[in-house]
């Protein structure tokens, strides 16, 4: 008997071992380390959002390496076109990355023109190409054949300085042809072009932050003194891009400043949604790693997700329309993945690419099985569908129970199908106070009217037993008094 | 008994001004009283960190710590009621140290007294009714301070500008007193670390 216990004991001993390595330890196969800022703001580990599939440089293609490449755009038909600053070319390629052609210059006025160091492009609906062309202070319109429309120069203005230069860095354009300019040295805000290139005016400004030390700190100074001071003048945006509605995002790099990403509405006013627990800036805690994130390049994903790539630790930062972070992926680094001097971020079908010039090369990243479900849900969400969102939440919660936005979807769900008190939960481990309100206050209604009913009856039959036993004992007292008077 | 532990207190938080005179000169404080609130108090903060609901209570759990709290509470109040001693003393105060004590003490009780109903009703307010709860608990702290500058007028029989200068001078106090603590632990500190680095030589050279 013995023998056989110990014969089934060194069995098991041998199978257990047998699947301790059938299951190897999986270790993140991404060269970064994926995080989420949970409500403490503490960075808290998470799946991989996103993992590096290849990277594209110019040998790949054929065509002699990219030199100092400036921006990536991918236009509504899928095609993608890499802006190789430092050789002067625009390089255009299909959704499968294949190469299609090379743009090295136009026709203008019967005389063969090129690039010089331009830093933006982007691609309309009609594959119409709207290059900055940085080097030659103008903006570039060509036509899906690579033929001039027309070029924009430096406009004349009654608000313009007229000793100011005009250098276009970044710029976007809306579906009526509105043109979006980010120019160098441009602290009034976005210039506004229309679809004929006249100058309209300026969008939104940075406005300056007040230091109340340093305002005091100028009270006290001389005259003499203050002349040697810094300026205080609004930082400039650093990129744009446009939503489907014609909102336009903008990102700025000022250090200091909460509210580097803007949505601006037509007026100019800054829109975005900031409903999270911490600032829409890209990192909120710098413990190991130094200061705010700089942002400067932002791209509108649909379903009112965006994206920003920040230079000071090369991280692509996403969220949903209402300022909730939802992750986070790539990071300082040499190996396929990491980045060394990105420049810009795009999105390619599910894939997202990021320029790298440090690298000369564009990063292809394709979404895990995480990243894709927080994808749908958000969009679901986004559409209004939050039954629809809820199994995708629940699978998002698999693999990330810290996910907080997941626990909010879920509870907004069963707060709609009146399941408050389930709801509750959620809500709590979400962290999300306003709604716990709402859903706690319905449960304490719905307790009060199953619980109301009975609770009076109860009381007013006591209180009627009472009152009756009252009577009675009066009655009997009275009887008693009556019998010992002799009455009866 | 029950007259001096329950009637007594209760009776001193609504009519401060005649009750601390009998608690100074018919000697009704008792110290098993006073200690009994300090306890209380220490064990309604952490309840209150604890169990107060959802939506008013703003602390990550992870970082109660019992130690922390019953510093928190218990180190102030004994410098209080030394610094308090100390400058009394100096100032023509009439009130001993165990006047002192009690009269502190006394005045928590308004603190524990609406605390405790709170934590449990905070856990049925929505958003909007949590106001209350903020508002009572302001409430309990600023009938903590009258009490207490009550109780310091009588026990130590002083003018009201004299009683408000002699309270800030003892928060001065309160200060000096942590200073030279620190200062004193960590000259023992470096004291002894001499002494143990000489012990060490001694051992190393032989």
């Amino acid at each position: 008997m013995a023998r056989t216990v110990k014969r089934w004991l060194v069995l098991l001993a041998a199978v257990s071992l047998l699947l301790v390595n059938a299951v190897p330890a999986a270790a993140s196969p991404a060269p970064y380390e994926s995080y989420n800022y949970n409500y403490w703001q503490e960075a808290v580990p998470s799946p991989d959002a996103y993992l590096p599939q290849r990277t594209i440089s110019g040998s790949d293609l054929g065509i002699g390496e990219f030199k100092d490449p400036g921006d990536v755009n991918v236009s509504p038909s899928g095609q993608i076109y890499i802006l190789d600053s430092g050789n002067n070319r625009l390089v255009v390629l299909d959704s499968d990355y294949k190469l299609l052609r090379v743009v090295e210059g136009f026709m203008m006025d019967g005389s063969k023109e090129s690039f010089n160091a331009p830093g933006g492009l982007f691609v309309d609906e009609e594959e119409r190409v709207y290059i900055a062309d940085t080097g030659n202070s103008r903006v570039v319109v060509l036509d899906a054949e690579g033929k001039l429309i027309h070029t924009i120069t430096k406009p004349e203005s009654d608000i313009i300085a007229t000793n100011a230069q005009f250098q276009p860095l970044k710029l976007t354009v809306d579906r009526v042809g509105r043109l979006y300019v980010v120019a160098q040295g441009v602290y009034e805000g976005i210039m506004q072009f229309d679809e004929h290139g006249q100058f309209i005016g300026y969008v939104g400004t940075n406005k300056v932050e007040r230091d109340y030390g340093e305002y005091i700190w100028r009270m006290l100074s001389t005259k003499a003194q203050r002349a040697q001071m810094v300026l205080f003048v609004p930082t400039e945006f650093s990129n744009v891009d446009i939503d489907s509605k014609g909102f336009v995002y903008a990102t700025n790099i000022d250090p200091g400043s909460n509210e580097p990403i803007k949505r601006l509405n037509p007026s100019g006013e800054d829109v975005l949604k900031r409903f999270g627990y911490f600032d829409v800036k890209g990192d909120v805690r710098f413990r190991n790693n130094p200061g705010p994130s700089k942002l400067i390049d932002v791209k509108v994903l649909g379903n009112g997700m965006y994206s920003v790539l920040d230079a000071t630790q090369n991280r692509v930062f996403t969220y949903d329309d209402e300022g909730h972070l939802l992750y986070v992926y790539g990071g300082k680094g040499n190996q396929v993945g990491t980045l060394k001097t990105p420049v810009a971020m795009e999105q390619s079908g599910d894939h997202q690419l990021v320029l790298d010039r440090g690298k000369n090369n564009l990063v292809i990243y394709e979404p895990t099985r995480f990243g894709a479900s927080v994808n749908e849900a958000v969009a679901l969400h986004y559409q209004g569908e939050d039954t629809e969102a809820v199994h995708i939440w629940q699978e998002v919660l698999k693999l990330n129970a810290n996910y907080d936005i997941a626990y909010i979807g879920i509870g907004k769900s069963l707060l709609m199908e009146k399941k408050n008190e389930e709801a509750l939960g959620y809500f709590e481990l979400g962290m999300d106070r306003k709604s716990y309100s709402v859903a706690f206050k319905r449960h304490r209604r719905e307790m009060m009217k199953e619980h109301l009913g009975t609770f009076l009856t109860l009381a007013i039959a006591l209180i009627f037993i009472l009152i009756l036993a009252r009577v009675a004992v009066k009655w009997r007292r009275r009887r008693q008094m009556d019998r010992e008077a002799g009455l009866h | 008994m029950k007259q001096d532990y329950i009637k007594f207190p209760l009776h001193l938080i609504f009519h401060p001004i005649e009750a601390y005179w009998d608690l100074k000169s018919d000697n009704r404080g008792r110290l098993l009283v006073a200690f009994s609130a300090l306890a209380l108090t220490i064990i309604m903060m952490i309840l209150q960190k604890q169990y107060a609901g959802f939506l008013v209570n703003y602390i990550d759990p992870r970082t109660i710590n019992s130690i922390i709290e019953i510093a928190t509470v218990a180190v102030p109040f004994f410098l209080w009621c030394m610094a308090n001693w100390a400058v009394t003393t100096l100032m023509e105060g009439e009130g001993k140290f165990r006047e002192i004590f009690l009269a502190t003490g006394y005045s928590l009780i308004p603190v524990i007294l609406i605390y405790a109903p709170m934590i449990v009703i905070s856990r049925f307010m929505v958003q909007e009714e949590t106001a209350f709860y903020y508002l009572f608990n302001s409430i309990a702290f600023f009938w903590f301070l009258l009490l207490l500058f009550i109780g310091m007028m009588t026990v130590h029989q002083y003018t009201v500008i004299k009683t408000i200068i002699t309270m800030l001078l003892t928060v001065i106090v309160m200060g000096i007193i942590v200073f030279l603590g620190a200062l004193v632990f960590s000259m023992l500190q470096q004291l002894y670390e001499f002494g143990y680095n000489i012990y060490r030589e001694l051992i190393f050279r032989t």
